[in-house]
């Protein structure tokens, strides 16, 4: 087998591993924590799909290279942009999912991701522009720099699954564990990818066999973590001294509505006649005369 | 076993931080996890070898 029918045939495995992998994710009916991945996997497979078509002889025939080249063009590129956002809100819902138990905790990290994440896309479409650079150049650099970023982020999250991954009553086996860590090895392919790209800018190399055989194990991994079961999220206790519980309690705590007190130009009227009541009953104990030091002094020799 | 993924999981960040230094270039192009090729050439700048393969 050469190196095109190898590339052909791991092309033809990856869309086969993407769509069982999404029916079987459907099948247990885990569309609505895994959403984005779902989202992902049907643009994998529908993108896949029509760039194998437009590469075949018979479209290259029909439309003619350069006009096949086109469309193979801006297939790639805005599925590539489509599926970096949506590796992004996989991170995002694979974070929620996480940190479910501890919602302060939760809340705050969201927020802090939003804001990361906002930065991060505006700096890569920023950083993206260049002298002399011309509308495709631009949405090519652009939509690089996005899966860079997103790269870092999955990475970060990666990190932070793995290692505070029994805190939450998670284990290796759990859902969120294995769609963390396929998505942590594709970001760091994609980054090796980029690296390998910035010394060989050819449309076919051997990094494509290489990608081929990533990308089946990451579809395959998916696969297994969605067909195997999932053990059950385990109970969690922490100290009373752990700092994620600390955390946790300032996070739940902030951001709350504060009380009020009113401390001046309070008229009487606003009162029910039940709170007067107790208002008045309260003033008449504290009437009593508090006792003299030397009345203090008495009663403690004689209790002692 | 914690061991063991911890070290992988060590093992692809470092591996990504190397790797990201390496494209830092606003103009480095990247790829998608995926057999398919790469359409590195700007349309109408020619196929880039589009039916070679």
């Amino acid at each position: 087998m050469n190196s095109i029918s190898l590339l052909k045939a791991l092309g033809y495995l990856e869309v086969i591993l993407a769509a069982v992998a999404l029916l079987v994710l459907l099948g247990r009916k885990q569309l609505r924590d895994f959403s984005a991945l779902s989202g992902f996997l049907a643009v994998r497979i529908s993108s896949d799909l029509l760039l194998t078509a437009l590469h075949s002889h018979g479209v290259r025939h029909r439309l003619g290279d350069n006009n096949a080249y086109s469309c193979y063009f801006f297939t790639y590129w805005v599925s590539f942009a489509l599926e970096s956002v949506l590796a992004l809100l996989i991170v995002y819902g694979i974070f929620r999912l996480a940190m479910a138990p501890l919602k302060g905790l939760q809340t705050l990290g969201m927020l802090v991701f939003k804001w990361a994440a906002g930065i991060s896309i505006a700096v890569a479409l920023g950083s993206a522009f260049a002298p002399h650079m011309t509308g495709v150049n631009y949405l090519v650099a652009a939509i690089s720099q996005l899966q860079r970023t997103q790269s870092i982020l999955t990475l970060c999250l990666l990190l932070f699954v793995t290692f505070a991954i029994r805190p939450m009553g998670l284990s290796y086996r759990s859902r969120i564990f294995g769609v963390s860590l396929g998505l942590g090895i594709m970001s760091t392919n994609d980054l090796v990818q980029s690296a390998w790209m910035a010394f060989n800018p050819r449309m076919a190399t051997a990094y494509n066999s290489i990608n081929g055989f990533v990308v089946c194990a990451i579809l395959a991994t998916w696969f297994a973590y969605f067909a195997l079961p999932e053990p059950k999220r385990r109970l969690i206790v922490l100290p009373t001294t752990s700092p994620f519980l600390r955390w946790n309690q300032i996070s739940e705590a902030l951001g709350d509505d504060p009380g009020y007190v009113a401390i001046a130009g309070v008229p009487p009227e606003i009162f029910a006649p039940a709170e007067i009541e107790v208002m008045r009953r309260a003033s008449i104990k504290m009437v009593t005369p508090f006792p003299s030091p030397a009345e203090q002094r008495v009663t403690a020799s004689s209790a002692v | 076993m914690k061991l063991i993924v911890r070290s992988l999981v060590v093992a692809l960040a470092v591996t990504g931080a190397i790797a990201s230094s390496y494209a830092k270039a606003p103009t480095a192009k990247a790829g998608k996890t995926s057999a398919m090729p790469v359409p590195t050439c700007a349309p109408g700048s020619g196929s880039c070898g589009f039916g070679d393969w």
